[in-house]
């Protein structure tokens, strides 16, 4: 189990979207405080109340959910099968390129967690150890990665359990690196997830034989709007570092695929390929 | 002695938040034996009779279930899920501060997962409630 001194005040994977999440209430929730004295069965909210002050914290499926939806329409592919040598030195290059890197690896970590061998889970947990030791995620997590190696090392832990510590150890990186003022990066880490999910799935995609399984799996507008926003806006705040020029570039490529009301097509299909390998290699 | 006052004070959220949090992450970590994933976890402070939206994606072909604890100040805590127009596509219907819902999307899409602080144990008061996403 994980440590209780870790504070699991957010757990989502690559959520990270947390944090651009406000706690503040909407003028909408104000003026129902001050008229809801006995509160109804249903409250009443707008939906431009909610679309403004909504929490972004569960907006993004995790690599685990895609694989599930994607058996679902039928296509058995494991996207573990299809996961790339990445190659990734974990120690190099600027915070936004750790953050997305840390963000592919935890992907790969969690989609490889019930097939890959020992040394390929230990390798990716000491790639995430780095990657969150150079975004400054703090002790607690360096802690809990060890704690993990080590028992993932003397087989002190089932693939089940392991899947669960996974996703628990995913959740507890953002309060930890919100709780050492690395806030900024943890939708670059959602991002990397994400991208990472998005090509293995389009990549599957190609080799099927349906293709309308497209539709339900890589028309996601809001996620892509999500992380496009995060890039012009918040991320922007900063000089933007190569990866996040191109992880904007290929953002909008991705939306407007996601918002085409046609089906997607094999060109399509290709397209998130290439847009997402091109964040990739950079990486 | 207003420090005092205040370090009680900030103790005792973070104990109801806590509390709220280990009920929630065992009902979370008993689905895995079932099954079920989570996608995030999160904890947050709500008033009596305010809402709180959670923007959500799921996807066609998933079932989803959406799983709440409350700490002790809240007597009735309610989970709805609305789709992007402000309908109700589906909710909990108990009297509880552990509220549930499940729900297998149509379609893929975004939706408003929302919690709301229906009743608590002193009018106007409030609590902490910690709130999953899970999925199989």
């Amino acid at each position: 189990m994980l440590r209780p001194r870790l504070r699991p005040h957010r757990l989502s994977l690559l959520a990270l979207l947390a944090a651009c999440a406000g706690t503040t209430p909407t003028p909408r929730d104000a003026e129902e405080e001050k008229v809801a004295p006995a509160n109804p069965e249903t409250p009443v909210l707008d939906i431009a109340g909610m679309e403004k002050g909504a929490d972004q914290a569960t907006l993004v499926p995790s690599p685990i959910e895609t694989q599930r939806a994607l058996e679902a329409s039928g296509i058995e592919t494991q996207l573990a099968t299809l996961i790339p040598d990445h190659g990734f030195v974990m120690d190099k290059g600027d915070p936004d390129r750790a953050a997305i890197r840390t963000g592919v690896v935890l992907a790969d970590l969690l989609l490889t967690t019930k097939t890959a061998k020992k040394e390929e889970l230990v390798e990716r947990l000491q790639q995430i150890a780095k990657g969150m030791e150079q975004l400054q995620g703090g002790a607690d997590i360096q802690s809990t990665i060890t704690d993990l190696v080590n028992r993932v090392q003397t087989d002190a832990v089932t693939r089940d359990e392991l899947l669960k510590e996974f996703d628990e150890l995913s959740g507890v990186m953002i309060p930890e690196l919100e709780f050492n003022g690395q806030k900024r990066v943890v939708p670059l880490i959602s991002a990397g997830s994400w991208l990472e999910g998005a090509h293995l799935v389009a990549t599957a995609l190609r080799n099927a034989e349906k293709k309308d399984a497209a539709e339900k799996l890589l028309k996601a507008p809001t996620v892509v709007d999500y992380f496009l926003k995060y890039v012009t806006t918040e991320g922007a705040a900063k000089a933007p570092e190569a990866v996040t020029m191109k992880l904007e570039e290929s953002l909008k490529t991705l939306k407007a695929l996601a918002e085409k009301p046609a089906p997607l097509t094999d060109v399509d299909l290709a397209t998130v390929v290439q847009v997402t390998n091109d964040v990739l290699v950079l990486l | 002695m207003l420090l005092p006052i205040a370090f009680l004070a900030v103790n005792s959220a973070l104990a109801d938040e806590t509390k709220a949090e280990a009920c929630l992450r065992t009902k979370v970590w008993e689905g895995y034996a079932d099954g079920w994933g989570v996608r995030s976890m999160v904890t947050t402070e709500i008033e009596d009779g305010r809402t709180r939206a959670y923007l959500v994606t799921l996807y066609e072909g998933n079932e989803y279930q959406m799983k709440a604890c409350a700490d002790e100040r809240l007597v009735n805590a309610d989970l709805l899920l609305y789709d992007t127009k402000g309908n109700v596509i589906a909710r909990d219907s108990t009297v509880s501060r552990e509220p549930e819902l499940s729900f297998k999307p149509p379609a893929t899409g975004t939706y408003y997962v929302v919690l709301y602080a229906r009743e608590m144990t002193e009018a106007g008061g409030k609590g902490e409630v910690a709130v999953a996403v899970t999925y199989r």
